[in-house]
């Protein structure tokens, strides 16, 4: 019998962080107990500890039976397969924190121990630490919690990646209810963009939910994105779409003109007549822009040369009135005499430009109610002149600076046309806010800010090209110096750009099935540590690998799962239901498709059945 | 919506409305449904039966049309 119990074997061959050890002859049944505690030996994932004199080195093993044999020594023990492969990670000193990172090596002949209770809470530690919040526990060990540090994890970004169904909304709902513990973090700022609408119901009461049609019993708000918050560029995305030089030009030129008119009437402290730029934030009159353009290419004039305003041929009805003089705020295009040869002749337009489909485009965009989020943004519309009732700093306060730590933006009601580069401007404005504000006390350094990207690989797809893509892009390669950190969820790894994946430094890797899906995860991984990301198909529901700068060694965690009344709306349907309201198996109640219709077109699940116990009944 | 607590498997609270005949449900995963048009009876029987998820399945469910809340 070895002397002590949790001795494992001894180290055979050193090759950089990887080292071979031989399991002693004893170690056979797999069980070992050490203080009444039974320990597996020679698990996948396992801790191993390798006493150095004051000094305890820990790796963790990838391989463990005949494969582990080093190649040299096969032929010499036939049927010798008790090896296993310990990738090295770090060490502590004794009475000393575990740190990542070795500063020696073991050498042939050293002892190597299970990792019992005690190393191991010495290894993951300090519960107390105000730095590290609590996301479950560690797999092998219900007593030792997984903690994961909060400022590693927003600032060096991080991604939870997992397979339909293996946990990811519920993951992340533990980390915001962490996070969002008033008590520990009262500033804390959390903005998460929910594109299928899940997590208003189990945040509902920690957070401020944004919504493009709220419902008008809760408190939900109205999510308003200024067009003219936008840059150039993104604007153009979003309304006219493509446009060749000139009429680029035109357009460019025409904006610059209308934000500068504004900026003197209303001037607008930060930004000057010197400074403007076609980018800048300042408020102009789309409409007015539509109107204009609409006017030079469609109106027909009395003469040929020279025509104005004044020349336009405007149709009459028969008391010599205008039938429709169009108007700019309505949408509405004025009416006018048709081109005719006969006298007296009325003349097209002789403007240069030339762009009606887009123009056209445009006008539809800007009648369609969908977009009335973006293009008739109260109070943020500005008038024809560029009055605006609020300005930029009541949006921006809304959207993270309110009451509450988290603020969720339902993206539900987002046409998915516009949803890449609505993302990308909400995501740009935020970003330019706190990097510009990075030394105050509301900016990014003073108090940081977490994006979470739920389903991200909707919107930042690496064959996706768009504004979603490079504002995310700019937030993982930059945010950390300006406090803005970035969480990416998503259950398609192998669709998620690789340069944006490669920046985070933390990821929860759950379960993943998919073999391109896992070659990515294990791709954006620094360790060397392959062989315990194997085990990424066969991880329970739940379960997650947790690894990167967040946390002290790589781990392997049940996270723990919120109370349901916290858990996002995203579980599955059930088809056969035994003990719900729902399923197959039950009869057929009376149907009533004109609910469904009319929820369908309030663009809202909530029924308009229900009774609120807040608000009056609806019918009575 | 008031609800009161019941003893049974998969019920954890029942509430009524009797204005607008609105049950609602409070299921033992933490969601909350209710039924429209169900009668005040259906409410009582509900409450007054041995096993309040055999009542249910049985009268209720299939019977009425609800909403998540």
């Amino acid at each position: 019998m070895p002397s002590d119990p949790a001795l494992l074997g001894t180290v055979q061959d050193v090759n950089g962080a990887t080292i071979s050890v031989s399991l002693e002859a004893q170690t056979l049944s797999g069980l070992a107990f050490i203080g009444g505690t039974g320990y597996r030996i020679g698990q996948i994932g396992s801790f191993v500890r390798i006493p150095m004199g004051f000094m305890d080195l820990f790796g963790v093993v990838s391989q463990v039976g005949a494969g582990a044999v080093p190649l040299k020594l096969v032929p010499e023990s036939p049927g010798g397969n008790r090896w296993m492969t310990v990738q090295l990670v770090g060490e502590g000193q004794a009475g000393k924190e575990f740190e990542r990172g070795i500063s020696q090596y073991p050498t042939v002949g050293d002892q190597v121990f299970l990792v019992t209770e005690h190393d191991l809470a010495r290894v993951y530690g300090r519960p107390n630490s105000p730095n590290f919040v609590r996301v479950g526990h560690v797999s092998s060990a219900e007593a030792i919690p997984a903690l994961v540090d909060v400022t590693r994890l927003v600032t060096r970004h991080a991604a939870v990646l997992g397979a339909t169904g293996a946990g990811k909304s519920t993951t992340v709902a533990a980390l915001l209810a962490a996070i969002s513990d008033m008590q520990r973090y009262p500033s804390a700022r959390v903005l998460l963009l929910d594109v299928h609408g899940e997590y208003a119901s189990a945040l509902g009461d920690r957070a401020a939910v944004f919504r493009v049609n709220p419902d008008a019993d809760s408190a939900q708000k109205p999510l308003r994105i200024p067009y003219w918050a936008m840059s150039f560029d993104e604007l153009l995305s979003v309304t006219f779409g493509a446009l060749d030089d000139q009429p680029r030009g035109a357009v460019l030129e025409r904006i610059s003109e209308l934000k500068l008119e504004s900026l003197k009437s209303y001037p607008r402290s930060g930004v000057s007549q010197d400074n403007l730029t076609v980018d800048s934030p300042v408020p102009f009159s789309i409409h007015r822009l539509w109107f204009e353009f609409h006017r030079a290419m469609y109106a027909t004039h009395t003469v040929a040369g020279g025509q104005s305003e004044k020349t336009e041929a405007l149709l009459m009805d028969s008391s010599g009135n205008p039938v429709e003089r169009g108007d700019a705020l309505k949408v509405i295009p004025p009416r006018y005499q048709p081109h005719t040869q006969a006298s007296p002749r009325i003349y097209l337009s002789q403007s240069p430009l030339n762009f009606r489909r887009q123009l056209d485009a445009l006008a539809s965009r800007l009648r369609d109610p969908r977009f009335d989020f973006l293009f008739r943004p109260r109070p943020w519309l500005p008038d024809l002149d560029g009055n605006v009732e609020q300005d930029l700093d009541t949006l921006l306060e809304s959207w993270i600076g309110g009451p509450q730590s988290i603020t969720i933006l339902d993206l539900s009601g987002v046409p998915i046309s516009v949803l890449n580069s609505l993302v990308g401007v909400l995501l740009r404005i935020i970003y330019d806010a706190l990097f510009w504000a990075r030394n105050v006390s509301e900016g990014g350094r003073q108090r940081p800010l977490l994006i979470v990207l739920e389903e991200a690989h909707a919107y930042i797809s690496q064959d996706q090209p768009g504004g979603a893509g490079q504002a995310v892009r700019r937030i993982v390669k930059e945010g950390r110096k300006y406090g803005i950190g970035a969480l990416v969820v998503s259950q398609r790894p192998a669709e998620i750009d690789a340069t944006i994946l490669s920046q985070c430094g933390t990821l929860f890797a759950m379960r993943l099935s998919n073999s391109a899906d896992r070659a990515h995860v294990t791709g954006a991984v620094t360790d060397n540590l392959e062989g315990l990301l194997a085990m990424l198909p066969v991880l329970r529901t739940g379960e997650a690998i947790i690894l990167g700068e967040a946390v002290r060694l790589p781990v392997r965690t049940q996270l723990e799962p919120p109370p349901p009344n916290r858990r996002p709306d995203s579980a599955d349907p059930l088809v056969y239901d035994d003990e719900g309201p729902g399923g197959w198996n039950r009869k057929r109640e009376r149907s009533n498709y004109k609910e469904v219709v009319t929820i369908w077109r309030k663009q809202d699940p909530a029924s308009p059945s229900v009774v609120r116990s807040d608000s009056r009944p609806k019918s009575s | 919506m008031n609800r009161v607590p019941v003893t049974s498997s998969n019920l954890v609270s029942v509430g009524y409305d009797p204005q607008n005949s609105t049950l609602e449900i409070e299921f033992s995963g933490g969601s909350i449904y209710q039924y429209f048009d169900v009668p005040q009876g259906v409410y009582d029987e509900l409450l007054a039966s041995s096993s309040h998820g055999q009542f249910f399945s049985a009268q209720i469910k299939g019977n009425y049309r609800f909403a998540k809340l």
